[in-house]
């Protein structure tokens, strides 16, 4: 029983929203409530329920029970088009720019300003105007002229915040907005954000980066497997406690008990100053140089986007390398194409399972037994035989104790966890010198997470070498013998197992610094 | 001589250019017009019948703009609503028009292949003939017929339409980013059937050119190809107006020029060849740039 | 697994028969437009085309061309290659037959048949490799380098047998007539039926055990359903597309091969009348199944060969063929999601 009153002075909020998809409550009972002029950050790690959260507050998605509140009310948005209109602006991590046309063409698409008179025409200088006094407004430049595609990546996001303020948007929601920036470009979209807040808009600021909730919010919502399991005013509490709520009240998960090693010792996998090329005056890869060792799992850390996905798909063949040495048990692969790196014993754990690690559509036999077609015994001279195939699948997935319902079902229908198992199963079988593990617990449940967490510290056991690359730093702490920082494509330094969070997350911030 | 050759390639020109141009603003807004040739024909076909029945160029012409505009709309509609793979649906659509104008033809006329029809009126000249007597451009203006010139008006319209209306800006954005036209409240899928719908208009007109020009009856290999060269056109032109215009020129060129050049030795069906073969040629060129461009 | 393909065949079948239903049932509404009675004219068609022995021979050899160039799009199509340029290769394979069935001397007996099919296999196989080769190494548009190509071809062919292959006697748009000895042999006379059909069941059988019996096959679907994913398992993309077109290229070439061996004796201007892209449709319909192309194929063939005779015993125009073609290959793409078409530029 909700009564009007309980909702004054909320610009945007929630009333008890639960959403369920399937079996899966995505959010249950969320209340929320953004103040004018405010910045409300929302944190929770990947999968929390905070994408749901927003898709209902923008009336994409309908609450199965609960309202969202807007202007002190109870409302039902019809999409996002009417949550533009009533003043509810989003800015997603997916930039929504025309690549080829330029940045002052996106700002006026679908409102343009038309001349007067007779023959109606967009009006270039009305719109240019516009342009230079919200980006002037909000402190920034940008070069109206240039096609989007070729802006730099903050700049885009400048012209996304810039037109949705001409939209007359009052409430924005950004997610992740820092995720695809380098650190002084974070600083320079906070001032911009403190001052849309001091000019009376408000925000939601959505973020799994505890420094930046601290810094730049005034009220925080920590949101844990669909719930609401924090809120307070950022004066009244610290990024430990925030931390902790993320992680959850109970205590953060030990480190994965690493056993004896056995089998393989030794240097695995060396790396000498590998560089990408240029893409946009910037190099993906600076310089790295590392070494592996047999039996060791080592974490690269960092912010996403300073270049491990690049490091993992250099390593795998996908990305080549401008220079630099890639060196596998002595052999070198730097020119190797895939399928020469998988045949000298280099695994590839892709982050991005549904579309890379898996073929959603295919058999999980074929998707079990994928780059084996061409070796004995699925193949046999010029021919493939199904039966072997089936058989080495069944192997494999059994061996990882994988539940399945048919071979020959597509492997979209397991679930997210038995689907990284099944690329576990894969990567493994060949019995690989070393794993490159990009995301490897992504979109699985606890229990899957820790089946996936045993599996990388048996392999480690038997004489594998892991490279993992994660967002989720307690699963870099708990898993690594020693730690990897990185900072704008360059390793920054190294920490040894049992370093803190702070001292891990200084390394990525002073590297960023003499970046 | 060179009066002769720059009038006839004047008119043998206006089609392609009429097809082409519709081909650009469809494909400006995502959408690879397959199917120019069949709203060409069934133009042809109709401005034939219109224009024996009413004696009236005018009115052949709109009825041509209308039947193109029709079939392009209701292709555009697989593709849209029916998600259609465009291409495929294109070469369906010539198959199926080609055919129903077969059907037509011996149904109602009980022909074959070539409809003459009594008292069909063709186009105008624009001009007065009395201006075939100045030199070199002469015989060019004094066979100058309406459709051409709203041919050239609308090469010399389109920039602006494209960059400074609000129809041409979106639909540009249309076809760069689809996702980006909608989640900006556009619908991108009545845009695409608008410029499918201009596509098949113009390649209608298109055929009222071809079929009332000088020989005023309809056959079924009057397109000759023409849709598919417009496409050309347009492809190595960039879905840019002029340069696609200047593209289209050349071809009427080409056209105009064939007898004299098979004459000089030169094999028709080779000639024929040409605007193909540029139009991988620029392809080829516009890749391995792009690829070059990527790698750097 | 026997009942999951039990279904995904019922699933291939519905795929087949409804846009030809659909399409059936527009040309029924025309046909009452001019005032015929449709169940009539498609008992007639039906008759014509399956009623004798006679009729069905006619039937199927109207088929054979497009058992090959179904398939010659099916194995592009699956793959993710979209392959618009089978008419072509069909044209260039089809005059390297008749070629080499004429121009070699008539001595080499029944060898000129061997020759002359290996001869359109490699020429239909360059002519499509050179486009494969082109997107794999510049990612050049298939779509639109293979439809030039179609015209090249048409062009190409055109000029040599009005040029330099032209007949001395035959008259105009043709070569001369292919040695007796490289006919292929007829199966059932006096119908035209002819060995060419044997092969294209042949390529039909061969194709399906290439799709699930040889690793390049096993590849070939996975790269159709996901190119990243490939590349990630070491498969080389840009291998498997070369290598699926100069597949298609010879099978195409094969079917003109087989066209001029088995049927026409030479070639002329008008070889083909667009058996490539009725074999898209057919690949369509069929959903690149070896079993639902062969459907598929055998219908558009009793379509040609009773419509002829349609013309003769009622009123009804032949272009009704022409019009539940075009109809059918527009409706067996609405809806239907093949691998990765569209637009990847944008992707």
């Amino acid at each position: 029983m909700t009564h009007k009153n309980d909702h004054a002075g909320v610009v945007l909020g929630a009333d008890r929203l639960s959403k369920a998809y399937g079996p899966v409550q995505a959010n249950r009972d969320i209340s929320l409530a953004l103040g004018a002029g405010e910045i409300h950050a929302i944190v929770g790690e990947n999968g929390a329920g905070k994408s749901t959260l927003m898709r209902m507050l923008q009336g994409m998605e309908r609450p199965d029970s609960g309202s969202v509140i807007l202007d002190g009310a109870p409302v039902s948005l019809s999409g996002p088009a009417e949550a533009m209109a009533r003043g509810i602006g989003m800015v997603h991590q997916e930039f929504m720019l025309a690549p080829d046309l330029t940045l002052l063409q996106n700002l006026i698409l679908g409102s343009e300003p038309m001349t007067a008179g007779p023959l109606r025409r967009i009006d270039w200088a009305a719109a240019e105007a516009d342009g230079k006094r919200l980006a002037a407004k909000i402190g920034v430049e940008v070069d109206w002229h240039v096609p989007a595609g070729s802006a730099p990546v903050h700049i885009q996001q400048f012209t996304e915040i810039i037109r949705l303020l001409r939209r007359g948007a009052r409430i924005l929601i950004l997610d992740e907005p820092t995720a695809v920036l380098a650190p002084p470009q974070v600083e320079e979209l906070f001032a911009l954000l403190r001052l849309l807040r001091a000019d009376g808009a408000s925000m939601l600021f959505i973020s799994h980066k505890i420094p930046e909730v601290t810094a730049l919010a005034d009220r925080v919502t920590v949101i844990r497997r669909g719930e609401v399991v924090f809120a307070a005013a950022i004066a009244d509490t610290s990024g430990e406690e925030i931390a902790g709520h993320i992680v959850g009240t109970e205590a953060p998960p030990p480190p994965v008990p690493l056993a004896a090693r056995a089998g393989r010792t030794g240097p695995v996998l060396a790396l000498d100053r590998l560089c990408t090329g240029k893409h946009q005056h910037v190099r993906a890869l600076r310089d790295i140089s590392l070494t592996l060792h047999a039996g060791e799992i080592v974490g690269l850390a960092g912010v996403a986007g300073n270049g491990q996905s690049e490091l993992a798909e250099v390593l795998a063949g996908l990305r080549t390398a401008e220079t630099g040495r890639i060196a596998l048990n002595g052999a070198d692969l730097t020119l190797a194409d895939t399928a020469a790196r998988r045949a000298a014993g280099l695994g590839y754990i892709s982050a991005d399972r549904r579309y890379e690690g898996l073929c959603l559509p295919a058999t999980i036999a074929l998707n079990t037994m994928a780059g084996s077609q061409r070796r004995p015994p699925v193949a046999r001279g010029p021919f493939l035989r199904p039966a072997a195939l089936l058989q080495g699948a069944r192997a494999r997935l059994d061996h990882l104790k994988v539940r399945y319902g048919r071979l020959g079902d597509p492997v979209s229908s397991l679930s997210g966890g038995n689907q990284q198992k099944l690329v576990f199963a894969r990567e493994i079988a060949t019995d690989p010198a070393v794993l490159v593990v990009s995301q490897p617990t992504r979109g699985v449940d606890l229990n899957g997470i820790a089946t996936i967490h045993r599996l990388l510290g048996d392999y480690r056991a038997a004489g594998g070498a892991v490279l993992l690359m994660s967002e989720e730093l307690d699963e870099i702490m708990a898993l690594s013998d020693r730690i990897l920082v990185m900072a704008d494509g360059a390793i920054v330094g190294e920490l040894p197992r049992g370093a803190s969070m702070q001292e891990i997350g200084r390394m990525m911030v002073m590297g960023a610094d003499h970046g | 001589m060179l009066e002769q050759i720059l009038a006839a390639s004047i008119v043998l020109t206006t089609p392609i250019l009429l097809a082409a141009m519709g081909g650009l603003v469809n494909r400006q807004s995502g959408i690879v017009n397959i199917g120019l040739e069949a709203k060409i024909l069934a133009g042809a076909l109709v401005a034939v019948i219109v224009s024996s029945a009413t004696g009236s160029w005018l009115l052949a012409s709109l009825a041509a703009l209308a039947v193109g505009a029709v079939i392009g709309w209701l292709f555009a509609l697989t593709i849209t609503r029916g998600n259609a793979n465009m291409i495929v649906a294109g070469l369906g659509l010539n198959v199926l028009v080609a055919g129903a104008i077969g059907f037509i033809l011996s149904w109602q006329y009980g022909t074959s292949g070539t409809l003459r029809l009594p008292d069909v009126a063709l186009l105008p000249h624009v001009l007065p003939a009395a201006v075939a007597e100045i030199p070199v451009l002469g015989r060019m203006l004094a066979a100058l017929d309406p459709l051409t010139v709203l041919a050239w008006a609308s090469v010399a319209a389109l920039p602006f339409v494209l960059a400074d209306t609000r129809f041409g800006l979106r639909l540009r954005a249309t076809g760069n980013a689809p996702q980006v036209a909608r989640a900006l409240g556009l619908d991108a899928r009545r845009i695409q059937e608008a410029t499918t719908a201009i596509a098949g208009g113009f390649s209608g007109l298109a055929g009222a050119h071809l079929a009332l020009t000088s020989i005023g009856l309809f056959n079924e290999g009057l397109s000759g190809g023409r849709g598919f060269i417009a496409l050309a056109a347009f492809y190595f032109g960039r879905d840019r107006p002029w340069p696609t215009a200047m593209v289209c020129l050349m071809f009427g060129f080409l056209d105009a020029t064939q007898i004299r050049l098979q004459t000089a030795g030169l094999p028709p069906k080779l000639i024929g060849m040409i605007p193909y073969a540029m139009v991988l040629a620029a392809l080829i060129l516009a890749s391995v740039r792009n690829k070059k461009r990527k790698a750097a | 697994m026997a009942d999951i393909r039990f279904a995904a065949m019922l699933a291939s079948l519905r795929a087949l028969l409804v846009p030809f239903a659909v399409a059936l049932i527009l040309a029924g509404i025309v046909l009452i437009v001019i005032g015929e009675n449709p169940l009539a004219i498609f008992g007639l068609l039906a008759e014509e085309s399956f009623g004798s022995a006679r009729r069905i021979a006619s039937t199927l050899s109207s088929a054979t061309p497009l058992l090959f160039t179904a398939v010659a799009t099916a194995i592009c199509f699956r793959a993710g290659v979209f392959n618009v340029g089978v008419e072509g290769a069909f044209l260039v394979g089809g005059l390297a037959a008749v070629f080499v069935a004429f121009a070699l001397p008539a001595g080499l007996g029944i060898t000129l048949i061997p020759l002359a099919l290996v001869a359109a296999m490699a020429a239909g196989a360059i002519w499509l490799w050179f486009p494969g080769w082109l997107l794999a190494r510049f990612e050049v548009d298939e779509v639109v380098s293979t439809l030039m190509l179609n015209f090249i071809a048409a062009a190409i062919t055109g000029y040599l047998v009005n040029g330099p292959l032209l007949s001395a006697s035959a008259g105009n748009n043709m070569t001369p007539a292919i040695h007796d000895a490289a006919h292929l042999p007829r199966l059932m006379p006096p119908s035209t039926l002819h060995a060419g059909f044997l092969i294209g069941i042949a390529v039909m059988v061969l194709y399906g055990l290439w799709c699930r019996y040889t690793p390049a096959g096993v590849e070939g679907g996975l790269v159709g359903l996901n190119r990243r994913f490939a590349r990630a398992m070491g498969i080389s993309v840009s291998g498997t597309m070369i290598t699926v077109m100069c597949l298609s290229g010879a099978i195409a070439g094969l079917g003109g091969a087989s066209h001029g061996l088995g049927q026409l004796f030479r070639f002329s201007d008008a070889f083909s009348p667009g058996y490539g892209f009725t074999g898209m449709a057919v690949a369509l319909l069929g959903r690149n199944h070896p079993v639902g192309m062969i459907v598929g194929a055998v219908l558009f063939g009793a379509l040609a060969s009773a419509g002829t005779t349609i013309q003769l015993f009622s009123s009804v125009p032949l272009d009704l063929v022409d019009i539940i073609q075009g109809l059918v290959m527009i409706f067996a793409v609405m809806e239907l999601a093949l691998p990765r078409l569209r637009r990847r530029r944008h992707a």
